[in-house]
Order: C-alpha cells, then sequence, then structure tokens
C-alpha cells in the first residue's frame, strides 16, 4: 500500500470559485456549532478558478418591472427548452436574495445609478436589463469579498490540493471521502468527510481556443464520471465568439475579448478586411454568441481567414479614444499583450468558454450517491442547451449557497465517518502514479493534439463523420497518454506530473462529449449538427445522459420534463409585454 | 534570449535556459515554455492567464510584475532576462511562493466586510458620486497579486508590517458606507506594523500593475486615526 496520509472533517468543500466559498458561508451559518468545516482548492483560495473571471455582471430581476418570472422564461428560451425546470426556477428566484446578500453581508458594491439603485445593463437574450456589474471586472469584486469572508472564519484551507478521485464505502452506497494530491509536497492524502461538495468547476480547456482559467481541467467532471454518476447534456459547450488569437506558444490564445465590443458597434472583419457578419445573420455582430461563432468558423473555413487563423474585431471607426475610454481595462490587456484594440485590428477565434453539461443534480444539489453534492459548472441542468450572459456567476452562487444549507442540515442525520473501500483508494493512487512508471517524455505535445482534435472534430459545428474521427482521436491520445511517463524523483510541486492527471481528466471528458455530440441528432443552443440543422420539436425534447461503467460509456436519452411550462406556453401574465428592453438599444 | 530562472527554496541558485522567441510571447510563456519543452521539474503557479487573478507575479530583471501580462519586450535587457520568486514571501519551491503572510495580513488588517444589514434587506441606495465612494472606488480594483508587497522596502525590512495591499484595503473599507467596522479598522490598522510604519517611498504605486496608489490609502488611514486618536482624548 502506499503510503498516504489520512485526515477527517465534517463538510469537505472542493473549490474556491463563487459555488464553494458561498458554500463555506451557509454551511457555517447553518451547520451545528462546532462542525468541522474544510475548503480544498488545486490553486490559491478565491484565485484559482473562473468566477473571479467573471467581466460581465450577474442576472437579477431587481430592474425596474423585471420579475423572477421573466427572468425564467429567458432562461428556459435560452437554454432552447432543455434546462431542468425547478432548477431554472431555483436560480432565478434566489439570484434576488443573493444579490442582497452580496451586498448586505459580504460587502460587494455594484455599480449604481447617480439616484444610487443599481445599474442594471442589457445583455444579449434577456427582455429586460438585468445584470447587476461591477465595471467589467465583476467577478473580482465578487471573489475578493467573499474570500475575505472566508479567509477571516475558522475554516480549514487545503490549498494547492487535487482532488483526484471520489471514493464510496465498500458496498458502494455512498461517499466516503475524496482523495487528494498535496501538489506541494506530493504527498497522497485521503479527507473522509460527511458531507462533500464538488464545486470544482467545469471549464472546456480541451479545446484549442478556451477562455477558462489555466488549472482547469474538467477534474470534477472526470472524477464523476469515474465514480459512476450520471452526466447530462454533455454535448453542450458554449463557444465565445471573440478569443484573442495571438500565435504560437502563448497562453493569450483563446483569453476572451469581451460581449461589449460587439455590442458597442465593433466590426468582425475576414481576412481580405471585408465585413461578413451580415452573410450569416439580419443582426449582424449584434448575434448572439452561438450565431456569431458559427459565422466566424465558417468564414475561416472559406480560406478567408487572418494571418494566425482568425478574423479581426476592428474598434477604430468608433474613434479610438472613445474606445479607450469605454473599454480600459481590454484596451489596456491588449496593449500589455502588444495590440492595439483602441486604434488597430486584433484577431480574434472562436474560444470555449462554459460548459453547460455536469453531473445530474436535484435543485437542492444531492446527487445519486448519498454525501455528494453538486453545485456550479460542475451541474448540469440549470442552464439546458445555452447558457445565458450573466447567469453563470448567478448559477455558482445561488447553487454553492444552496449545497452549504442542504450539508449543513444533511450532516445533522449522518453522524459518523464512512469507512472507504479501500481496494478503489488503492486503484486510484495507482492511476495516478501511473505515469511514475513509464518513459519520461513531453506531455504538452498530446494537449495540444486534443485540442485540435476536439476543435476540429467536435468544435463549433459538427457532424457524424467529424465525431466519428474525434471520437477515434481521443481514444488513440489517451493510448499514447498512457504510454507517457513523468520522472517521479521529486513529486513537491512537480507541474508536469500535473500535466499528465489534466490531460488524463481531459480526454476522460473528452470522450463523453464526442459521444454525447453523435446521441444528439438535432442542433439546440450550442450543439450545431451540420447534417441535422433542425432543433427539432420542442415537445418531445430529450436531453443526453452519459454513464461510465468500468471501460463502458454509455450515452442515453432521457425526455424533458416541463415541470413549469411547456412550449409555447408562458408563466408570464396576460398582457405582459414581449420584452422590457428598448427596441431602440 | 538567455532566460535565468531561480531554482530551489530560501536556498537554491540561478539556472540559465535557452528559450525562442515569439512577437507575442509574456514572461509567464516563457516559464511554461522551459517546463513544457526543456525541464519538466520547474515549478510555478499561474491560473487565469489574463490580469485577473494576481496568482503568477514573478521578480524579472530585479522588478516584481505580474508575469502573465508583461509581455517579453518590456522586460527584457539586453536579450536576457532572469526570473526570481516575489521577495518578502517565504518560497514554495522555484518560483512559487507561499502567499498565506499576505493574506493573513489582510485579515489582521480588518480587511474584511463589516455588515450592518441583511439579505432580506433591500439593496441599498447609495449615489455613486460621493467623495467617500469615489475614494474607495479608487482602491478597489487591487486583485491581491502581492507585487506592491513586494515591492515595499519597509515589508522587506519588518516583517510586522501588514503591507501596502492590506492597508489599502482597509482604506477602501473606511470610505465604504455600508461597513459597520470603521473604529475596529482603526485600531487594527494603528496597532503594531500598521499605517504609521509606512515611510511613503512610493514603490507601492510605482509597481502596481492596476495602477493604484496604496500609497495615497495608507496616508489617509493616517490622517483617520490621528483623528480619531485625538477624538477619542477628547
Amino acid at each position: 500500500m502506499s503510503k498516504i496520509d489520512r485526515h477527517d472533517t465534517d463538510i469537505l468543500i472542493i473549490g474556491s470559485g463563487g459555488a464553494g466559498l458561498f458554500a463555506a458561508l451557509h454551511a457555517q451559518q447553518s451547520a451545528p456549532q462546532g462542525t468541522k468545516i474544510t475548503i480544498a482548492v488545486k490553486g490559491l483560495i478565491g484565485k484559482c478558478g473562473c468566477t473571479r473571471m467573471v467581466q460581465g455582471g450577474y442576472n437579477v430581476a431587481l430592474g425596474p418591472g423585471d420579475t423572477v418570472e421573466r427572468h425564467f422564461m429567458d432562461t428556459i428560451k435560452g437554454g432552447k427548452w432543455l434546462p431542468h425546470q425547478d432548477m431554472a426556477w431555483r436560480l432565478c428566484e434566489e439570484a434576488v436574495v443573493r444579490v442582497q446578500e452580496l451586498e448586505n453581508e459580504v460587502g460587494c458594491f455594484f455599480d449604481r445609478l447617480p439616484d444610487g439603485s443599481l445599474h442594471h445593463k442589457a445583455f444579449a437574450g434577456q427582455t429586460a436589463d438585468r445584470t447587476v456589474h461591477k465595471g467589467d471586472l465583476t467577478g473580482i469584486e465578487i471573489i475578493n469579498r467573499l474570500m475575505e469572508q472566508v479567509l477571516a472564519r475558522p475554516v480549514e484551507k487545503l490549498q494547492e490540493h487535487r482532488a483526484i478521485a471520489l471514493i464510496p464505502t465498500a458496498d458502494g452506497a455512498a461517499l466516503a471521502g475524496v482523495l487528494f494530491i498535496d501538489m506541494r509536497s506530493g504527498q497522497f492524502r485521503f479527507v473522509r468527510a460527511r458531507a462533500v461538495l464538488l464545486a470544482s468547476g467545469g471549464g472546456p480547456s480541451m479545446y484549442k481556443y478556451h477562455t477558462p482559467s489555466g488549472d482547469k481541467t474538467m477534474d470534477g467532471l472526470a472524477m464523476a464520471l469515474r465514480a459512476g454518476l450520471p452526466l447530462r447534456d454533455m454535448e453542450m459547450v458554449q463557444f465565445h465568439p471573440t478569443g484573442l488569437l495571438a500565435g504560437e506558444d502563448t497562453k493569450m490564445n483563446g483569453t476572451v475579448l469581451e460581449e461589449g465590443l460587439r455590442g458597442a458597434g465593433g466590426h468582425l472583419l475576414n481576412g481580405a478586411g471585408q465585413r461578413f457578419m451580415f452573410d450569416y445573420d439580419p443582426l449582424g455582430e449584434r448575434a448572439t454568441r452561438d450565431v456569431v461563432s458559427r459565422g466566424i468558423y465558417a468564414e475561416m473555413g472559406k480560406n478567408n481567414a487572418s494571418p494566425n487563423g482568425g478574423v479581426y474585431i476592428s474598434m477604430a471607426h468608433l474613434g479610438p479614444d472613445s474606445v479607450r475610454q469605454k473599454f480600459k481595462g481590454m484596451v489596456k490587456r491588449c496593449a500589455d499583450c502588444g495590440f492595439d484594440l483602441a486604434a488597430g485590428k486584433v484577431e480574434v477565434v472562436p474560444t470555449a468558454h462554459y460548459f453547460m453539461g455536469g453531473v445530474v443534480v436535484d435543485p437542492d444539489t444531492r446527487t445519486a450517491l448519498e454525501g455528494l453534492y453538486v453545485a456550479g459548472e460542475d451541474a448540469g441542468g440549470a442552464h439546458g442547451s445555452n447558457r445565458l450572459g450573466g447567469n453563470g456567476v448567478a448559477n455558482s452562487t445561488v447553487f454553492g449557497g444552496v449545497a452549504g444549507d442542504v450539508m449543513g442540515q444533511d450532516i445533522q442525520k449522518t453522524r459518523s465517518h464512512r469507512d472507504p473501500d479501500e481496494t478503489v483508494l488503492e486503484a486510484e493512487i495507482a492511476r495516478a502514479r501511473h505515469p511514475l512508471g513509464q518513459k519520461p517524455g513531453l506531455i504538452h505535445p498530446l494537449r495540444r493534439d486534443l485540442m485540435a482534435a476536439m476543435w476540429d472534430y467536435v468544435g463549433v459545428t459538427r457532424t457524424t463523420a467529424g465525431l466519428a474521427r474525434g471520437a477515434q482521436r481521443v481514444g488513440e491520445i489517451e493510448a499514447e497518454l498512457m504510454a507517457v511517463g513523468v520522472a517521479g524523483d521529486n513529486l513537491a510541486f512537480n507541474l508536469s506530473w500535473h500535466d499528465w492527471l489534466n490531460l488524463h481528466s481531459l480526454v476522460s471528458v473528452s470522450r463523453v462529449i464526442a459521444q454525447a455530440a453523435q446521441a444528439r441528432e438535432n442542433s439546440r443552443g450550442a450543439h450545431y449538427r451540420e447534417d441535422f440543422p433542425e432543433q427539432g420539436e420542442l415537445e418531445t425534447s430529450y436531453f443526453t445522459v452519459a454513464r461510465q461503467s468500468g471501460e463502458d460509456l454509455q450515452v442515453g436519452r432521457e425526455p424533458v420534463r416541463f415541470t413549469i411550462v411547456r412550449p409555447g406556453e408562458t408563466v408570464l401574465p396576460e398582457g405582459e409585454p414581449e420584452s422590457l428592453v428598448q427596441a431602440a438599444q | 534570449m538567455d532566460v535565468s530562472v531561480w531554482r530551489g527554496t530560501a536556498e537554491g541558485a540561478f539556472q540559465t535556459f535557452q528559450v525562442p522567441a515569439r512577437d507575442s510571447q509574456t514572461i509567464l510563456d516563457v516559464v511554461a515554455w522551459i517546463q513544457q519543452n526543456l525541464d519538466p521539474t520547474l515549478s510555478y503557479r499561474f491560473a487565469c492567464r489574463v490580469g485577473m487573478c494576481g496568482s503568477c507575479a514573478m521578480t524579472v530583471n530585479g522588478q516584481p510584475r505580474w508575469t502573465c501580462r508583461t509581455h517579453v519586450k518590456k522586460a527584457l535587457k539586453n536579450n536576457k532576462i532572469q526570473i526570481a520568486p516575489l521577495r518578502s514571501l517565504p518560497v514554495i519551491k522555484d518560483l512559487a511562493v507561499d502567499m498565506d503572510p499576505f493574506f493573513d495580513k489582510w485579515v489582521r488588517a480588518e480587511g474584511v466586510f463589516h455588515p450592518s444589514k441583511t439579505r432580506r434587506d433591500k439593496v441599498e441606495a447609495l449615489a455613486p458620486q460621493t467623495a467617500a465612494r469615489q475614494t474607495a472606488d479608487a482602491g478597489i480594483e487591487c486583485i491581491n497579486c502581492a507585487v506592491c508587497y513586494a515591492a515595499c522596502d519597509v515589508v522587506a525590512a519588518n516583517p510586522d508590517y501588514l503591507g501596502p495591499a492590506a492597508l489599502n484595503r482597509a482604506w477602501t473599507l473606511v470610505n465604504d458606507a455600508k461597513d459597520g467596522g470603521y473604529d475596529k479598522i482603526l485600531e487594527a490598522v494603528s496597532d503594531h506594523g500598521g499605517c504609521h510604519n509606512c515611510h511613503s517611498m512610493g514603490n507601492c504605486a510605482r509597481f502596481c500593475p492596476n495602477e493604484l496608489s496604496p500609497m495615497t490609502s495608507i496616508a489617509g488611514l493616517k490622517r483617520a486615526t490621528v483623528k480619531s486618536f485625538f477624538k477619542r482624548k477628547a
């Protein structure tokens, strides 16, 4: 048996984004005095993960005339009738409380109008001005304030602890705890807990161009998959149309240039310097994310690409000084990286941004495995086939708080810790140690191969033949990965070992994405099949559910349950206008 | 180009690598290229890649910088770059430091919102143009990257000093109409290691990648603590 450290806590939270931090605060409020709460995270508390990177803002029905019903209808329509309706309702309803909590208890200060009331900005796909924000750095405000609250409380911190496996009890009926690698020392650490929240964030970083934080590699979903949990909507990968394109070997590639640039009147130009978006949609550059992403992708395929293989975004016609003033942060970021956004053209490319798919949960964040709760981007259902801008941070903070409340109550029913299945524990340690027994080699080229395969075959637009090829490539890359090793003489802060584990997670989840995309023979939201371009009947909408058992991966379809509203109907009162947003905007 | 990189912990040495130049290349790209292609054992830390998380700050040719947003051309001297961990924080390995002391001081400075209302209350109507709010806004976009902390000579000489970032946060709270911890904050920042240790040398403002001025915030705290001291005496 490998030497491992063993550790106990009551409530274990994996991740320190909006979901993890809110869960820690709420668990402290709802659990009995003396409950031990531990937060474990792959990087530093409040620093890694994606909530911090939120630019746009937070959707909440607090604006003039707006209602929870209206927010809900926008979420359902935006998700093309695939969302889990009770989750979507919970999201919209509780966002109101959560924003008040952020302002009154956590200490955020969102932008105000001159009269002191909250400013709500308009965001694509919404029928009311609904998005509360702090300039274009909303995530920093939210996470900084949450982080302070958590750091000031007696919560145990396991930083730079990478979760590698969910370990069940011997009878498989419940979760016993989580196996980690303490990255700073390389030591394996098994943490038993009476309740565990998985909130490690999704993040589709298996694509050639992607926006998520560098630490994000789908570890949470890979662990859930190995634990046999059902995952839904796994074909649903949201692409943002304008990721920075900067050439070879730079982490700047794929980082997002904000939505507002197009909204403000920015032009997209092809390699020949011509606007092209009106060839694809009457709204041109102002069409929704999925439409613009597909337009750019199609244009790139016509040999109309910019030097690095994308298109350009051009703002100069709006007046460089005005662009500098309006998009200060964005202009500075581009300038730091060597690009002139205000007066020049910047190369952009669609970039994998958000993962709608995730673990099947109920609106209380409970899962099929007793003792395991999932919230944030690791959980599927709330967004269906497409997430509205501003619903991401609402989702993570709402359900993180819910998870904290629910875990605090549930642990009062389970007084003792559960013992792990030692065989599973041993097998998971062996899996993580696998590369240490192989001949050392370079891992990065394989990561590049995976990202290219997913981009080319399982990306913005998909076909039957392409998906089959993609699935095959993922399998080949996995086989190659198993033969590449990492020198194991010093495991302390050994990033190359973690690169291997990262890629292993990405490969397992990529395989599911490809297979789920094959199973959906229509085009909904983020999923577009060239060979099945129709959305299919709304009344008989289904979502995909993937389950892995050993090496066998099954993807099935389950009917969407319209528990609150059926296609063609609305929960808005009769006579309520279609939209509250002025047509002039 | 020649890149020399710190290897080790508090004890260690620089090791030199040859890294090919690219048109678009940050210091973080250089560090990652070494780890991915030349030496898989090199340790460093990064997360967001875009200057929002403050995980990747290092000392680059002698200056503290966030590496994801520093273009190589800006830092290169005679085609050479030297990269070391941040000053004044314990080195875990190579280029990664332990940031806990930095955040412990953030909390010690009462850099944590003190609520006076609850989630059941409506969001308070607060005009954005007041002098206090403008003062708070001027310091609020700190991403806690610890560049100012590493740049500060007082921190380097006095490990007890709270440092510019923590004090800057305290000052934003002093000016936050919603915060209920005014007295507690002033007490925390006038204690040993507090704002009166600052010599106004201004390295914090000079190196802050977000162009904030913690020095100005600390000057505000000094005035406020003195005023409150006399008020209490009277």
